[in-house]
């Protein structure tokens, strides 16, 4: 499938690009790569990267070492629902260690792993300033907070009744 | 109650919006300074007022904007800072999400005063749901002819754009920040040139913190000198905590800097005390980079004088015996709490975040991070403890920017403070391994403000 932003979206790159002045095209890129990463898959692939890097003139290289240095690009493939639990020290204080715990428990995966129907992935973060309400994982666009077991359970039930009702 | 500037309004409901925030006296400020005065005399305002650089590092905002560089025929910018990413920090998350107009506001006053006329504001990727509250609020300002082309007929024009980051803490320290704007991989900039003479684009550059700019709005509302006599000393004007770790009321809360760091702990005004009746043992009052104070050297200075929230009191003693106000992120640790765990994962935060720049910081914090989970993993060696510090020593101080020295400074204070509790760690490995606590003996028993 060849990677190609749909006209809508490709209104929304030009749209971004006219923020900076004429030849500072290169600021766009990382509204772009996530423009990019919601738009194919959640991910970057070498195909998509090349692609952000045609739109705005770049060499792939430019985009590579940008993609590769900022957390929330994902540069191999992940779960429909991506859970980044942070793990900075006020959200361990308040028990951020045994949510970790709980959910790689309940979905069978370590961190940095998917499960086999590709629906979740876990990952752990750094400090989202979010301190005051932890512990708290992202999801998505979204800050779940003040985490317990019981609201893991349903987050999940709700992830996988979202799939059941979008199919 | 204290005063309040920032926050006063922010429980009024649907203050998000642009007709409550206006009704509630909002844009007045914008109106003031863009009809009555001139750009010069913004300046010399945020300059009599003494307001410092809420983001941390608190430098005069006043001076930094005087020095920007205004060559003919160059364009000058504004950025934002929203890159919030100190652990303990919350704080402009909370304003930009229940009050956005009042930064929009300082942002048009202020891309006034410097010449701006397109003004960034940079904010941390995570915060996603947060870049629609202030594209929302950047659209109402706009329909209502406080931003584009000839704003309220003074021939200014303006434009504020939102830009996500995505996920770097070292795109909060304003050269990496711009090199992020510009495209780049976060790597600070050598200075100089500073960012005022060359910034964004080569461009002459002034880049403040969110709580920095919204302040602006009070401060042309009620004069800077009206804004200096609030606080003390050279602390002027209300600050924002984020309050967070064991106590009963987290939260963010805005203060006016004379009041007692035990007041602050324990009033119910504030946070409220420590959550279940435990007692105090330490705290980091400034943001994760910032020395860690054991309970009696937070509550009273070395000399035994009161502690105030407040930039001098708290860095009073220097890093010896004091701490740092840094960027108000307030984490109380109570006396259950592990110092050595909780140091560990400052560590690992540390070597995440190093951009990779700098040998010192990218091996040291790489350094740190593993010897840290040779504590933690129980097979921990005396000597650990001096490797850490002579590492952290040679960090500090030997980095383009100050991540290193943000590295270095938690863990040398928690080594100066709680020497023991990593001793302790160490000849009672196993017992470390299975309880959630180091030593308590630092938790002594404090007066509690009623």
């Amino acid at each position: 499938m060849a990677v190609q932003f749909s006209q809508e979206k490709m209104n929304k790159v030009q749209e971004i690009i006219a923020r900076y002045p004429e030849g500072k095209q290169k600021s766009a890129l990382l509204p772009v790569l996530h423009l990019a990463q919601e738009e194919f898959d959640g991910w970057l692939s070498t195909e998509t990267m090349d692609y952000v890097a045609s739109i705005l003139k770049l060499t792939p290289i430019e985009v590579y070492e940008v993609a590769t240095f900022y957390s929330m690009y994902n540069t191999k493939p992940v779960g429909k629902f991506v859970f980044e639990v942070c793990q900075t020290g006020p959200c361990m204080i308040e028990g951020s260690n045994e949510i970790i715990a709980y959910i790689k428990q309940k979905l069978g995966i370590n961190v940095g792993e998917t499960t086999k129907d590709g629906l979740f992935t876990l990952k752990t973060v750094e400090c989202l300033g979010a301190c005051g309400y932890a512990p708290m994982m992202q999801l998505g666009k979204h800050y779940k907070e003040h985490l317990t077991k019981e609201k893991i359970d349903a987050i999940v039930e709700e992830c996988r009744n979202n799939i059941a009702i979008n199919n | 109650m204290g005063v309040k500037l920032l926050l006063e309004k922010v429980h009024v409901e649907g203050i998000r919006l642009y007709d409550v925030y206006k009704r509630e006296g909002g844009y007045r400020a914008a109106e003031k300074a863009l009809k009555t005065m001139t750009p010069d005399t913004i300046v010399e305002e945020v300059k009599k007022s003494g307001l410092r650089g809420r983001g941390g590092a608190g430098f005069p905002t006043g001076l930094k904007w005087s020095f920007l560089a205004k060559p003919e025929g160059v364009p000058r910018h504004l950025v934002c800072n929203a890159d919030e990413s100190e652990p303990g920090t919350f704080k402009d998350r909370y304003l930009m999400e229940y009050i956005p107009h009042l930064l929009i506001e300082g942002l048009i006053i202020s891309s006034y005063a410097l010449g701006s006329n397109n003004t960034y504001i940079y904010i941390r990727g995570e915060y996603a749901w947060i870049v629609d509250i202030l594209e929302q609020a950047i659209r109402e300002a706009k329909n209502n002819g406080w931003l584009g082309k000839n704003i309220l007929g003074t021939g200014f024009d303006c434009e504020i754009y939102v830009q996500r980051g995505a996920g770097a803490y070292i795109c909060g320290e304003e050269t990496a920040l711009l090199e992020s704007l510009e495209g780049k991989r976060g790597n600070p900039r050598i200075k100089p040139p500073f960012p005022a003479v060359q910034g964004l684009w080569n461009r002459p550059t002034v880049v403040n913190n969110v709580e920095t700019l919204a302040a602006v709005v009070p401060i042309i509302n009620i004069t800077g000198e009206e804004y200096a006599k609030i606080g003390v000393g050279r602390s002027t004007g209300t600050k924002l905590i984020s309050a967070c770790g064991n106590i009963n009321k987290p939260g963010v809360y805005e203060i006016d800097m004379t009041i007692s760091v035990e007041e602050f702990i324990y009033s119910d005004e504030w946070c409220g005390g420590i959550k279940n009746g435990k007692r105090l043992k330490a705290c980091i009052p400034g943001g994760s980079s910032v020395p860690i104070l054991p309970a009696n050297l937070l509550l009273k200075t070395a000399k035994g004088e009161t502690r105030y929230m407040n930039y001098e009191s708290l860095s009073d003693g220097g890093f010896i015996t004091g701490s740092m106000m840094g960027s108000g992120g307030f984490i109380v640790l109570d006396e259950d709490q592990c110092i050595v765990k909780h140091t560990a994962t400052l560590a690992h935060f540390y070597r995440h975040e190093s951009c990779g720049q700098c040998s010192p910081c990218r091996e040291g914090t790489s350094w740190m991070d593993k010897i840290f989970q040779r504590l933690e993993s129980g097979k921990g060696k005396m000597s650990d403890i001096d490797l850490l510090w002579h590492i952290q020593y040679n960090i500090e101080g030997n980095t383009i920017c100050p991540l290193g020295d943000a590295a270095a400074w938690p863990v040398a204070a928690a080594i100066r403070h709680f020497r023991d509790e990593f001793e302790w760690h160490i000849t009672h490995a196993e017992e470390a391994q299975n309880r959630n606590y180091g030593l308590a003996h630092y938790a002594d028993p404090i007066t509690v403000v009623q």
